[in-house]
């Protein structure tokens, strides 16, 4: 009898103390799903002796355009839009013609999340394409990336110098060199080509994808400078401190602490009812 | 013997009252509660600010402008305010840098209720990824910081910055995350996108009392409306 009264009492001192233990709540934290599937593209006409354009893009599995851009010129290249990765067409036409009518010439891209492109109406007239250029959206660490399209009928081959950094050395019509990184800041840009410069002041920021894109100008070359995309020169270290803990917890804690209650309370009721119901039988007995 | 019926009754007793109240502790915490969104209009919406909304780029129908060659984007002015109808987000923002352990330097314990852009990131509406960052709470007495609802935004939700010229950028949430401040993806933050994009910071997850530090960043990513 005495053995089974401490029995008893040592586990509700057990039921009690599991309660207690039970109590400081650890918030968990919930891992971050993917990212949205998107990724960007941009258009643009730089094939020098050919008209105006309308340029369409479809969606692979739907026949209405996607995005029309309307009369567009040599020299234009649209800003990026955001679009959801998959294949897409891209189709020209010349300006003002029909939607249904039969497309100059038109070519395929696969957009994968979180990758840039751009698609160009490149060369002469007589064999003009669109081709499909991947663009860079990371940089080394401090540094710009840059890279040179090269859009002018009037000079055949160029060789385009960033200060004293050679970025292309002969850099044919209707080609695109290479990304290179370079150091940030304002440089002087140098088109050379048969005997003749053309010179450009551009700016390039730690942390910024650059295109330059020499075109034939009303007199001479000229030189545009397209910022492909942007970040943060100096990326912060690591995660940011943006909590003093004045609210904490509040996220959805630990499921354990509300287990442990209630197994303690189980316990605690399982005692309590074997007792009452070996007292009840004590009564009865009597 | 009959004299220990109430005590065994009383165990009983408080045994079920415990039993219940984990039951409802565990189903309660199982909807995280700062995580329910608010109504559309309800109270703490704050109205969408009024001005003009001024595209960085022209709309993608329609003919659009050729590129000249002083085509470098128009420079934006800097941003002085941030509004989040949903959420009741209205605050001036402050200025932040680096610190000298190169971490991003936040508002200090008695400015909890401003958030702060960063500097070294591109200015909304720019292109590229423009960094904003707000605390979650004080340091004591459940003071509330700028962002302590920031988790409740979802996709779609419109995010507006005011800068000094008296411009009006638009944002969309994009999505929102969560991320172990071990490994925050600085590349996804911080790192180049050719579009502008805004990036709202503030932490999250569980609060570490030994570092005085919550173990998480919730990191809000949103696009431009054009």
């Amino acid at each position: 009898m005495k053995f089974r009264r401490i029995t008893r009492r040592l586990l509700m001192l057990l039921a009690a103390s599991a309660l207690l233990l039970g109590i400081p709540a650890a918030a968990t934290a919930f891992a971050g799903s993917a990212t949205s599937g998107t990724g960007w593209i941009r258009l643009a006409h730089l094939s020098p002796n050919t008209p105006a354009v309308d340029v369409y893009m479809y969606s692979f599995d739907d026949s209405k355009a996607m995005i029309v851009l309307r009369h567009v010129a040599y020299g234009t290249v649209s800003p990026y839009e955001s679009v959801r990765a998959g294949d897409y067409s891209v189709a020209m036409r010349a300006a003002g013609a029909s939607a249904t009518s039969q497309p100059v010439l038109s070519t395929s891209v696969t957009i994968a999340a979180g990758h840039a492109y751009t698609v160009a109406g490149m060369g002469p007239e007589s064999g003009l394409r669109l081709q499909v250029m991947d663009d860079a959206l990371t940089t080394p660490p401090g540094q710009a990336l840059v890279r040179v399209i090269q859009a002018s009928l009037k000079q055949q081959e160029v060789k385009v110098t960033l200060g004293s950094t050679v970025l292309a050395g002969s850099l044919k019509f209707g080609t695109v060199s290479d990304y290179q990184p370079v150091s940030p800041g304002t440089h002087t840009v140098t088109v050379s080509a048969g005997g003749t410069d053309a010179n450009s002041s551009v700016t390039l920021p730690a942390g910024t994808v650059h295109t330059l894109v020499v075109l034939d100008g009303a007199s001479g070359l000229e030189i545009v400078n397209l910022e492909d995309a942007s970040g943060s020169g100096k990326p912060p270290l690591g995660g940011v401190q943006t909590g003093f803990g004045g609210t904490a917890p509040h996220g959805p804690g630990s499921p354990m602490p509300w287990l442990v209650a209630i197994g303690a309370g189980s316990l605690l009721a399982l005692t309590g009812g074997l007792r009452l119901r070996r007292n009840r039988q004590l009564t009865v007995r009597i | 013997m009959p004299t220990r019926r109430p005590a065994a009754a009383l165990a009983l007793a408080a045994g079920l009252v415990v039993i219940a109240g984990g039951a409802t502790g565990l189903l309660l915490t199982r909807h995280s509660t700062p995580a329910m969104r608010p109504a559309a209009v309800g109270v703490g919406a704050v109205p969408a600010p009024t001005g003009p909304i001024v595209a960085a780029f022209p709309a993608p129908t329609g003919p659009i402008v050729a590129v000249s060659q002083s085509a470098a984007p128009k420079p934006v002015a800097a941003p002085v305010s941030l509004t989040i109808p949903l959420i009741g987000v209205q605050t001036n923002l402050m200025t932040l840098g680096l610190g000298r352990d190169g971490t991003l330097q936040v508002p200090s314990p008695n400015m909890v209720s401003v958030a702060g852009w960063y500097t070294g990131s591109p200015r909304p509406g720019a292109i590229g990824s423009s960094i904003i960052v707000g605390h979650i709470d004080g340091d004591a007495g459940n003071v509330k910081g700028v962002f302590y609802r920031l988790r409740q935004l979802s996709a779609g939700d419109k995010i507006y910055v005011k800068r000094s010229d008296g411009t009006l950028v638009e944002f969309r949430v994009t999505s929102v995350q969560q991320y172990l401040k071990d490994h925050f993806p600085t590349e996804a933050v911080y790192g180049p996108v050719p579009d502008p994009e805004l990036r709202l910071i503030t932490c999250g997850g569980a609060y570490d009392r030994a570092t005085h530090h919550y173990l998480s960043n919730i990191v809000v990513y949103a696009t431009e409306v054009s």
